[in-house]
């Protein structure tokens, strides 16, 4: 039994190794991405020079971030549409927090932090405890934010935005953390570009190497199976929500700082977009499977493509049409390359 | 479960001792300057405005601004709606009419679509004001009188003064897909201007990829010497994509707001043209007033002109304050 | 009907004379007005199978839900080694001993094997936030256990889904006998598969018994249950129809109890066709000639 098994297993070796590379979920993504990089840099000098990487990488960066743990979610079974407007909802609480009420700006951000857990907390809470479909809930608190964001910045700026943000003390240190830029081969990168690779890493890391990332797959291709051996899918759905919300949190808050300022109607439109990238990296909508790594390969596809359009010359009255039909193309192409792959396994 | 409550509550008493220690004045730089008066006008008057103005749009904020106060001046009570949907807007302004106003106030950006219902309000005898857009059909759908600014006038002026300023490549950035009065302005900048315009779409929800995209534009074509934004929002990011870009672009845009024109006051925009919405807003509710109790209508059968005016380095620094407290 | 007295089979193999590993006295489970379980009662000792037969509706369900923590009785009492017990939740029955391996086999069907062979008491390595999920522990403890029931799976990243339905039960009974039970409770194991791999799961339940452990096997087939019960409780429509040791009844009786007349010739027949033991076709004949004799 011994000496067959270990045969077996050789063979398996051999063969092995490209059938799971090739069946891993941010494969085909990443083959999308190299196509669509060589695709733009043959039609533009400056999308393939280091500046024009900048720019590009900062677009995708900030889908990235996002797209991270959205795509956790979904992998958890879950859609969040409140994952965009939340965004603005950081910033906003930050903002008037410091520039109206007098906080320190430290101060706001804990507190601009707290309340962005307690949103996804409400999120989680309402989604385990009615059994609606997470689609329904995130998208009644994506209206009522919709409507929050507006209506209290309107109340106390009599404004639609927040502004002035970069006149206030312990404004610069932040703004190296957030919204500073680092020197890379004489070009500048955007620090978020950098936060960005730290939060795949860890993302990923979760997913695949804990308990809670165990967790995470096994609640969202089969919440049922899970509750019945013990896992406390619950506490992992909420848990999933919460982080979506600390990610806003970051991401709005960059935003304030980076600019100074923030409008009430940021970040509308944008979930759609994270769920987009999550999809590109092999995410099932279904849930219970996905990677993070294929997300914000995703996200990367997503913001090339959208600068890529611009470099190229492309008319950008076609700009909608063109970044549709780009992301059709590399869904597909991730599709065929997991079929393909899953075939030859049998 | 059990275990979550001390640590909650340790986090409470935390955050509550940072906020204690850490309020201070020197923090509250945007404390509200603007208190607006009441006025002493007591005509009491319903004066419904229905525009085709975005919820988050700095400029329609400033419109409605103006109409509140207006209302408050002359003692009326003002609603306002809006939608940017042409259909939805001609709903609102059936629901207006059901309600009996004693004026009502509406933008046309799509006349053809809100033409049924305007007819509607002039039929009820309910005196109707148009401004902003839509111009041309005020009359002929029998509004008293039009309060605005011509886009296309305005785009020449702002074609003209890049011209007195060498500019001959300029990127017109469009951050509403489908808004034909922008159209106006990009098509009135390139009659005037003797040099090349192209349009550049932006997305008005998503401004820091609007400013990627500015940035790569500019990287990608080195003969830009010049960027025209159509909405104060758009411009902030615009002069930072500029920066950003090492290019030496000069930046205009249309409409105002407190970083629009701290921009001008610190040189980094060239002008800024103004239609002055907030008068837009506040003129309607008046002249409905001074119509429904006087039977005054101003205009002389043409329209009231609130703009173009130029914002240059001579005017903005007093305009910036006013700006900051969403009046200009 | 409900005055079949409960016998305690003191002379069966592992049995100790001593209170049963688990017994059920007088349960009685109801959903509002619906009346799922209605005093029932059974037990289950150390190195024995318990079957539980009954066909759809019978309750069968309800009492698993009962014995795995998902549900608690109405009435009556769940006893472990002579105590009283109360299980609350899946995690304490888990912790009692008692292993589910529930008809959709609690198994995710996109996650890898080892995976769900751990899902839910998952090895860990480190401490604090480096607090890793011990893989190569995972892989090499569920490829062990597995051999040792005498399953062998090429690729334990396989994911699930893509096992047949034999080895995904034989996963699921490695599982649970892998994690320390001392009860497994097998709910429909062999329902929805065919007779060789039905065959080759009774065979992993007789490995499970030999190994000390309490089976309760829950099945409508009692050509299944019979050769490997030593007890067995019929349910129908909620209400026991007796619990009785297999020295008491023969599988003829048995399959009476279950089913009408009709249902009984249909089996008769079916069992002639496929004996190529010759005791399944004797069986046959005898429960053919017992339909004659009861009309």
């Amino acid at each position: 039994m011994t000496a067959a098994t270990a045969q077996v297993d050789e063979r398996l070796a051999n063969i092995g190794v490209v059938r799971r590379l090739l069946v891993k979920p941010e494969f085909g993504a990443l083959i999308g991405a190299v196509v669509v990089f060589v695709f733009f840099a043959f039609q533009s000098d400056v999308f393939r020079s280091l500046s024009g990487a900048a720019n590009w990488l900062d677009v995708s960066s900030t889908i990235g971030i996002m797209a991270v743990p959205v795509a956790m979610l979904m992998i958890g079974g879950h859609f969040d549409l409140s994952a965009g407007v939340q965004i603005g909802t950081a910033g906003l609480a930050t903002g008037i927090m410091t520039t109206y009420w007098g906080l320190n700006v430290y101060a706001s951000l804990f507190m601009s932090l707290l309340l962005m857990l307690t949103i996804g907390f409400i999120n989680g809470f309402l989604v385990t405890r009615t059994g609606l479909p997470s689609f329904i809930i995130t998208l009644g608190m994506f209206l009522g934010l919709q409507g929050i964001n507006l209506g209290v910045t309107k109340q106390v700026t009599n404004t639609v935005q927040v502004s002035n943000l970069d006149l206030v003390p312990g404004y610069h240190a932040l703004d190296n953390v957030l919204g500073g830029t680092v020197s890379i081969g004489g070009t500048k990168l955007q620090i978020a570009i950098l936060w960005w690779v730290l939060l795949t890493a860890l993302g990923s890391w979760a997913l695949l190497k804990t308990r809670f990332g165990n967790w995470i797959f096994a609640t969202g291709g089969d919440p049922n199976a899970s509750k019945n051996v013990g896992v406390p899918t619950n506490r992992t759905t909420i848990s999933l929500f919460m982080l979506t919300s600390a990610a806003a949190w970051f991401v709005g808050n960059t935003q304030i700082v980076r600019f100074g300022t923030i409008q009430a109607q940021v970040g509308i439109g944008q979930e759609l977009i994270f769920i987009v990238a999550a999809v590109i990296g092999g995410c099932l909508l279904t849930g219970g499977y996905g990677s993070a790594v294929g997300a914000t390969v995703g996200a990367l596809i997503f913001g090339m493509t959208q600068q890529g359009i611009v470099y190229a010359g492309w008319n950008s009255d076609w700009f909608k049409l063109f970044v549709g039909a780009m992301l059709l193309l590399a869904v597909l192409a991730n599709q065929f390359v997991r079929r393909y792959a899953e075939q030859s396994r049998r | 479960m059990i275990r979550r409550v001390p640590r909650t509550s340790l986090a409470a008493v935390f955050a509550a001792a940072i906020l204690v220690s850490a309020c201070s004045s020197a923090n509250s730089v945007n404390v509200q300057h603007n208190k607006a008066g009441g006025g002493s006008g007591g005509y009491k008057y319903k004066i419904a405005v229905v525009t085709h103005g975005g919820a988050g749009d700095s400029f329609w904020s400033i419109v409605k601004a103006g109409a509140l106060q207006g209302g408050k001046d002359m003692g009326d009570k003002v609603s306002y709606q809006s939608s940017g949907d042409p259909a939805t807007q001609s709903q609102l302004i059936d629901a207006a009419i059901n309600q009996k106003p004693d004026g009502l106030v509406v933008s046309m950006a799509n006349p053809e679509a809100v033409k049924a219902a305007v007819k509607r309000a002039v039929a009820a005898g309910i005196p109707v004001i148009t401004i902003n857009a839509g111009e041309a059909e005020s009359k002929s759908y029998g509004a008293l009188s039009h309060i605005g600014s011509d886009e296309g006038v305005a785009g020449q002026a702002v074609g003209s003064e890049l011209k007195k300023n060498g500019v001959k490549n300029v990127i017109c950035v469009v951050q509403e897909a489908g808004n034909t009065a922008l159209e106006q302005r990009c098509a009135g900048v390139k009659a005037t201007l003797g040099g090349t315009v192209t349009n550049l779409q932006v997305d008005n929800n998503n401004l820091p990829g609007a400013q990627q995209i500015i940035q790569a534009k500019l990287q990608q074509d080195k003969s830009v010497d010049g960027v025209v934004t159509l909405g104060a929002q758009v411009a902030s990011v615009a002069e930072k994509a500029i920066a950003s870009a090492n290019s030496s672009a000069k930046l205009a845009t249309f409409d105002l707001n407190a970083d629009v024109a701290k921009g001008v006051v610190d040189g980094k925009l060239l002008f800024a043209v103004d239609q002055q919405p907030y008068l837009q807003g506040y003129l309607g509710v008046v002249m409905l007033t001074q119509y429904k109790s006087n039977l005054n209508v101003l205009g002389g059968g043409q329209p009231v002109l609130t703009g173009p005016t130029l914002i240059t380095k001579a005017n903005a620094a007093a305009v910036l304050k006013l700006a900051a407290g969403g009046t200009r | 009907m409900a005055d079949i007295e409960v016998i305690e089979d003191k002379a069966a193999p592992g049995g100790d004379g001593d209170a049963p590993m688990l017994e059920l006295r007088n349960v009685t489970k109801m959903f509002g007005s619906v009346i799922s379980l209605s005093d029932i009662s059974t037990t289950v000792r150390a190195g024995q199978v318990t079957c539980v037969l009954g066909d759809n509706g019978a309750g069968k369900s309800t009492l698993i839900k009962i014995l795995s923590g998902v549900h608690q009785p109405d009435d009556g009492e769940l006893l472990i080694d002579g105590e009283p017990v109360h299980l609350g939740t899946p995690r304490e029955a888990l912790d009692a001993g008692i292993a589910t391996v529930f008809q959709d086999l609690a198994m995710v069907p996109l996650m890898a094997i080892w995976r769900n062979f751990f899902l839910g008491s998952e090895p860990t390595k480190g401490w604090g936030p480096f607090r890793r999920f011990d893989a190569e522990k995972a892989k090499k403890i569920s490829r062990a256990e597995l051999a040792d029931m005498g399953i062998d799976i090429r690729d334990l990243d396989q994911p699930v889904g893509t096992l047949s339905g034999g080895e995904r039960q034989s996963v699921a009974i490695a599982r649970a006998v892998h994690f320390g039970a001392r009860l497994l409770i097998l709910d429909e194991p062999t329902s929805a598969l065919g007779v060789k791999q039905a065959g080759v799961v009774l065979k992993y339940i007789v490995q499970a018994r030999d190994k000390g452990l309490g089976v309760i096997f829950i099945t409508h087939n009692p050509h299944h249950a019979y050769p490997v019960g030593d007890r067995f409780l019929l349910l129908k429509r909620g209400k026991s129809l007796g619990d009785f040791a297999k020295s008491e009844i023969t599988l003829a009786e048995l399959t009476r109890l279950m089913a009408g007349g009709a249902e009984l010739e249909q089996l008769a027949h079916e069992l002639e066709r496929d004996g190529d033991s010759t005791e399944t076709g004797a069986l046959g004949r005898e429960l053919l000639e017992d339909t004659k004799t009861l009309g």
